[in-house]
């Protein structure tokens, strides 16, 4: 089974032309909680190697590594998004299926600009945090 | 979520992380996650919902100094 349509395939690739840099997503495979009720068939490591593997056949500048508890990451399965190859912080925890494969696709387009798209005001007050800030944002694929 | 990316990109101080909320329950309730997106700062729930970018940037920046 493939995971986008043709249709939803060619858009996607189309919007894939759009990386100016390479952009690699870092897959981590690792101990992985006890599945809700019912979910328990799913091999959430596997389909989101799977996820991530077929999006990246759909531009040459997505390359994918896979690894086993690399450093740097919380729980598994999860997905690194590496604009260049460099590790700026940006993860996904969990399979990014359904509503939440935008997601995984929009961070990939975002780290695959030059430029940031943020209005000149927000680049200003970034610029003058002065600690470190992790933000998790809690999702559902619906 | 695409504004938490966007801001970890351009600041070298900030991570940021999407988590499937059914699939890490534990955490999910640990953070008191009955609505999507839940945005979580440093531990910390803050709010749900979508917000314009200004917003997101005063909240969490607010979030950062509390």
């Amino acid at each position: 089974m493939t995971i986008f349509r043709p249709d939803e395939e060619a858009r996607v690739r189309e919007l894939l032309a759009a990386l100016e840099r390479p952009v690699e997503l870092l897959v981590a495979h690792g101990p992985e909680q006890t599945p809700l009720p019912g979910a328990r068939d799913i091999d959430f490591g596997a389909e989101t190697e799977r996820i991530v593997r077929e999006l990246s056949e759909l531009s040459e500048r997505l390359s994918v590594r896979v690894e086993q508890e690399p450093p740097g990451f919380e729980r598994y399965p999860a997905v690194a998004v590496l604009p260049a190859g460099e590790d700026v912080g940006i993860r996904y925890y969990g399979l990014p299926w359904g509503y939440e494969l935008g997601s995984l696709i929009g961070g990939v387009l975002e780290a695959g600009k030059l430029e940031s798209t943020l209005q000149p005001e927000s680049l200003e007050r970034l610029a003058a945090l002065d600690r470190d800030l992790a933000i998790d944002v809690f999702v559902t694929p619906t | 979520m695409l504004l938490a990316y966007k801001t970890a990109l351009a600041s070298p101080r900030i991570r940021a992380a999407a988590i499937e909320a059914t699939e890490f329950p534990q955490l999910a309730d640990e953070m008191e996650v009955w609505a999507v997106p839940r945005i979580v700062v440093d531990g910390v729930p803050q709010w749900d919902g979508s917000v314009p970018e200004r917003v997101f940037l005063e909240r969490i920046l607010a979030a950062a100094f509390e």
